[in-house]
């Protein structure tokens, strides 16, 4: 069982960062819904998830002992996704992916999957979890820009353990930035251990609500993605927004209708927040709900101090 | 030397037929198949011959408990009834052990549709979730129109056979799983509601009409118990 594993050594390492048994964190989620942000590091059962399965060429010792005929070819194929910097691999999985910009390492213990290009050279993609990512719910949901691209700076409000914000940092990529906000010491410490490995992402360990107290740290930035399940989010956001958002920037917010209004329908929360928004100077351009993978979520897309369209232009 | 002997031919060995006039008694009996049915035949012999000498040397006063406790019925030797053979609550242990074995499968499952579900994401698929957008005007509400009627159109994949065949015997897994899930919950809910009707404490099974939200499944309900 061992020898073919062996070969790809990086894979053994994320699985002793992860602990088998740290594993009964995840029990709670148990009921169904795949845990919430509150315990959204806690390390999940398998542990073992970070094992991959050699998806690339060779990755199983097969090219190896034959000399690498076509045989040997890509058990998984990677193909760009609608937005940049996320990809599809279809194969055993059929997931998104980002291209992982510290090779050989799991941030939370997800599949890695190599791929070996023509020329040899090999990349390492990281599978995007939709149940603990609501920016790759709302990815998978379909929405039609999130504007957070290669070279993109992104500030991320509400980073926690830095599951999502590990995933942002490959897309923006090492000419990107992502400030990642969050008030919480405790997921603050897997952030910062996060952000030790992966150079562009600065960490804050800092309440949302005061800007001010960060504004020396963080630098004008293109888009700011929002997850802070607050509910004064819309507030906290705009305030963020006037310190640090570009005029003509964009920002994505992530409502929780039940952390804004548990009395109310979640559409009737969802269109408050919105209305919320557009006082603050925000325009919203689209809303997806995250339904498969979250109850009562959605997702807003839009621009900020976005100039009035004059009529001879369109 | 022999195997120059070998080598000459010789005429093939036909073995002699049972004749055709005595077919009726089956193939012809050579001397091994005759010591295989005598053998048998004088094991059976020496099997009764010892069971008669046992019951002609038996003890008149010898007795066992199992002479009265159990009897044949119709020649058939019938064993001691076991419905007592355990006590209630060794009963009630065992009856927790089974739960907790279903239990144990059911979050091991449960764990792997969660890590299976973590890498099929379904992307080709439609969404069942409601995507809105916001337009300034009616102008730009019909060009997003117009951008989200061309959109909907299926990119087209050039994704091999093979890996195709790969992602859909995964979706075949998950979901056999989630309905070996839906099994176990039941199996485990059945269970733990026979354990708590056979607790103490005085209850009865609710008729049709007193149901409050109907199910098919039997409902009960305990009289209050006043606990100091």
């Amino acid at each position: 069982m061992g020898f073919p594993r062996g070969r790809s050594g990086g894979f053994r390492g994320g699985r002793g960062d992860g602990g088998g048994r740290g594993g009964r964190g995840g029990r709670g989620g148990g009921g169904g819904r795949f845990g919430d942000r509150g315990s959204a590091m806690k390390v999940r059962g398998g542990g073992r998830g970070g094992r991959g399965f050699g998806g690339g060429g060779g990755g199983r010792g097969r090219g190896g002992g034959r000399g690498g005929g076509m045989k040997g070819g890509n058990k998984v194929v990677v193909e760009p996704h609608r937005h940049g910097g996320v990809f599809i691999a279809k194969g055993k999985e059929d997931a998104i992916v980002t291209k992982n910009l510290v090779p050989g390492e799991a941030v939370y213990n997800e599949k890695r999957i190599s791929i070996q290009n023509e020329d040899g050279t090999k990349v390492e993609y990281r599978v995007w979890n939709p149940f603990r990512s609501k920016l790759a719910a709302a990815i998978l949901g379909g929405v039609d820009e999130i504007y957070i691209k290669p070279g993109a700076r992104v500030l991320y409000l509400g980073a926690a353990s830095g599951t999502t914000v590990s995933h942002v940092s490959d897309i923006v990529g090492p000419t990107g930035v992502v400030y990642a906000v969050e008030f919480s010491h405790r997921s603050g410490r897997d952030l910062v251990n996060m952000a030790k490995k992966r150079t562009n992402v600065i960490p804050i360990i800092e309440d949302a609500r005061h800007p001010s107290k960060y504004r020396m740290l963080v630098g004008m930035v293109d888009v700011i993605f929002s997850d802070v399940a607050q509910p004064d989010q819309a507030r906290i956001l705009a305030l963020n927004a006037s310190y640090f958002l570009k005029a003509e920037g964009h920002f994505v917010i992530s409502i929780k209708a039940n952390c804004i209004d548990s009395t109310q329908p979640a559409e009737a929360v969802f269109q408050s927040e919105v209305n919320k928004l557009k006082q603050d100077q925000f325009r919203p351009s689209e809303q997806v709900t995250l339904e498969p993978y979250e109850r009562d979520h959605a997702c807003v897309v839009g621009g900020y101090r976005v100039a009035k369209k004059s009529k001879s232009a369109s | 030397m022999s195997s120059l002997r070998n080598a000459v031919n010789r005429r093939a060995h036909k073995e002699r037929a049972q004749p055709h006039a005595r077919k009726k008694f089956g193939l012809l009996e050579k001397h091994k198949d005759y010591v295989e049915r005598a053998q048998a035949f004088h094991k059976k012999e020496d099997t009764l011959r010892k069971l008669k000498e046992k019951a002609a040397f038996r003890n008149p006063d010898e007795f066992y408990f199992k002479m009265i406790k159990t009897r044949t019925v119709d020649g058939v030797h019938k064993l001691e009834s076991e419905a007592n053979k355990y006590t209630p609550e060794e009963l009630m242990l065992m009856k927790t052990q089974d739960m907790g074995y279903i239990l144990q499968k059911l979050q091991s499952e449960k764990k792997k549709i969660e890590k299976l579900a973590a890498v099929l994401h379904s992307v080709d698929d439609q969404q069942s979730n409601r995507h809105v957008y916001y337009a300034e005007d009616r102008e730009e509400a019909k060009e997003i129109q117009l951008h989200s009627l061309k959109s909907t159109s299926v990119p087209t994949n050039d994704v091999s056979n093979d890996s195709k065949r790969k992602t859909s015997t995964s979706y075949r897994e998950l979901e056999a799983r989630r309905n070996r899930v839906s099994q176990l919950e039941k199996l485990y809910m059945d269970m733990a509601l026979q354990k708590e009707l056979q607790k103490k404490g005085r209850k009865r099974k609710l008729r049709e009409d007193e149901i409050v939200c109907p199910t098919s499944k039997p409902v009960y309900k305990w009289r209050p118990e006043r606990k100091r």
